[in-house]
């Protein structure tokens, strides 16, 4: 099994609430990592933050900052964006959300259609599992000495955009996402020297 | 479940273990007997809307929302903050140090990892103070003196320019990269330290990260749901009243 997926959840309906954190629980290796209310301050910040696989919205919950909402979450590749709705849904809505869920469907109904979506992105990302890369670990060696990522990309002929992918990539990998933290573990799998880190700073 | 004022406090510890260092923060000592948590406010002078209010919502995450904002003084709330904090610095991250120590004396660690592991947590430990001090020197102070102004102190120039220039929102969202430190930190226990024939001094040393990754969430989400927004309303007010 790969790795568990984090969903969000935005939605100020408790029963609502409640229903999805339990469809949540039918499918294997999800769970509902938080649920925020459509008024919160900065919510796509705290939402990418979180780095969700999935973010599931009521859009009764956020009503007038639906639009900005969603473009700023679609900014972010890795999140797919589930919308709630119902049959009495306006189509525009409904058009505004890559993935729909219809809230009146029964519970075996909404199971398949979740799985599909799940499914889509299972295919994906099967090839793609924990090991790091050979370049993924020259960029983290070149991290752990202090180099910054535009000292990299020289180095490599990459462009910082490149790096900056790469490290996504790793942080995704290992489940580390602080420069130092990146350190000490580069540290302990031997990737870097002790010396050659204490050199640079 | 709800915590209401006619519940046994010894009930609700029962209930919810994870409630103990929220009511040592308030000067309640385990050994209070059979009182209802009521009872017990009044005899310790505590503020029984904020207590329930502060209760509840580290007992439910889904429990905070904008309602609870005028029962009590923004004082209040920033007096237990404070509070908050120096249990984080008093009691946690010594506990933590100490963990970390003992993991090397009890040779769970080999040199190496046990310098990294120290260093890794003095950084964090380093991060947390710099946003500690910067919320009790130059956040909390901003917050009494608007309460004060709201109250029918004088209003200062100085004043009305930290809101137009510093507006409480501007503070919001610099929680993260301590958070992210330690999210690592607990990653790399409990994925990328090698493996030692005990582990004992390694669970106790995760188990308190998690209590501390959980008592800051809770800690940030109070400052979110219900710091932010009374200080918006005291901004407000304090503009609104400087042309009086």
């Amino acid at each position: 099994m790969s790795s568990t997926k984090k969903v969000i959840v935005v939605s100020n309906a408790f029963l609502l609430t409640s229903g999805i954190e339990k469809l949540v629980l039918e499918l294997s290796g999800m769970l509902v990592d938080q649920v925020f209310y459509g008024s919160e301050k900065k919510l796509s910040d705290k939402i990418i933050s979180k780095k969700p696989e999935f973010v599931i919205i009521d859009p009764d919950a956020v009503s007038d900052i639906l639009i900005p909402l969603l473009r700023e979450l679609n900014e972010e590749k890795d999140i797919k964006i589930i919308g709630l709705v119902s049959s009495t849904s306006s189509r525009k809505i409904i058009s505004r959300f890559s993935f729909t869920l219809n809230v009146e469907k029964s519970k075996y109904q909404l199971v398949e259609a979740f799985q599909k979506i799940v499914g889509k992105e299972e295919k994906k990302k099967s090839n793609n599992d924990q090991l790091l890369s050979k370049r993924e670990k020259e960029i983290l060696q070149h991290l752990a000495m202090g180099l910054t990522n535009q000292e990299i990309a020289n180095k490599f002929f990459l462009s910082v955009h490149t790096i900056m992918t790469h490290r996504k990539k790793i942080t995704r990998k290992l489940g580390i996402k602080t420069l130092s933290g990146l350190t000490v573990y580069a540290l302990i799998n031997n990737l870097v020297d002790m010396r050659e880190v204490e050199r640079r700073v | 479940m709800l915590l209401e004022k006619e519940m046994k406090l010894a009930d609700v510890i029962h209930h919810d273990y994870n409630l103990v260092p929220i009511i040592n923060r308030f000067g309640i000592m385990l050994g209070f007997g059979d009182d209802s948590i009521e009872a017990i406010c009044k005899k310790e002078q505590i503020n029984i809307d904020f207590f329930l209010t502060i209760l509840n919502a580290f007992h439910d995450p889904q429990y905070l929302d904008n309602d609870y904002l005028q029962s009590f003084s923004a004082s209040l709330l920033i007096d237990y903050l404070q509070k908050t904090h120096r249990y984080y610095l008093q009691n946690k991250i010594p506990e933590i140090e100490g963990l970390i120590k003992e993991m090397k004396s009890e040779f769970e660690l080999d040199n190496v990892s046990y310098n990294l592991l120290q260093k890794f947590f003095i950084e964090y430990k380093n991060e947390l103070i710099n946003h500690i001090e910067n919320e009790e020197n130059r956040v909390y102070p901003y917050v009494i003196d608007l309460e004060n102004a709201g109250h029918g102190h004088p209003i200062s120039a100085t004043l009305i320019s930290r809101i137009k220039k510093y507006p409480i929102h501007s503070y919001e969202a610099e929680h993260e990269d301590v958070e992210e430190k330690l999210t690592d930190l607990k990653n790399i226990i409990i994925k990328y330290l090698p493996p030692s024939k005990s582990q004992r001094i390694r669970f106790r040393l995760l188990k308190e990260l998690t209590v501390l990754e959980k008592d800051l969430n809770d800690h940030a989400r109070i400052e979110d749901l219900i710091l932010v927004p009374k200080v918006e309303i005291l901004e407000n007010l304090v503009i609104s009243k400087q042309h009086l």
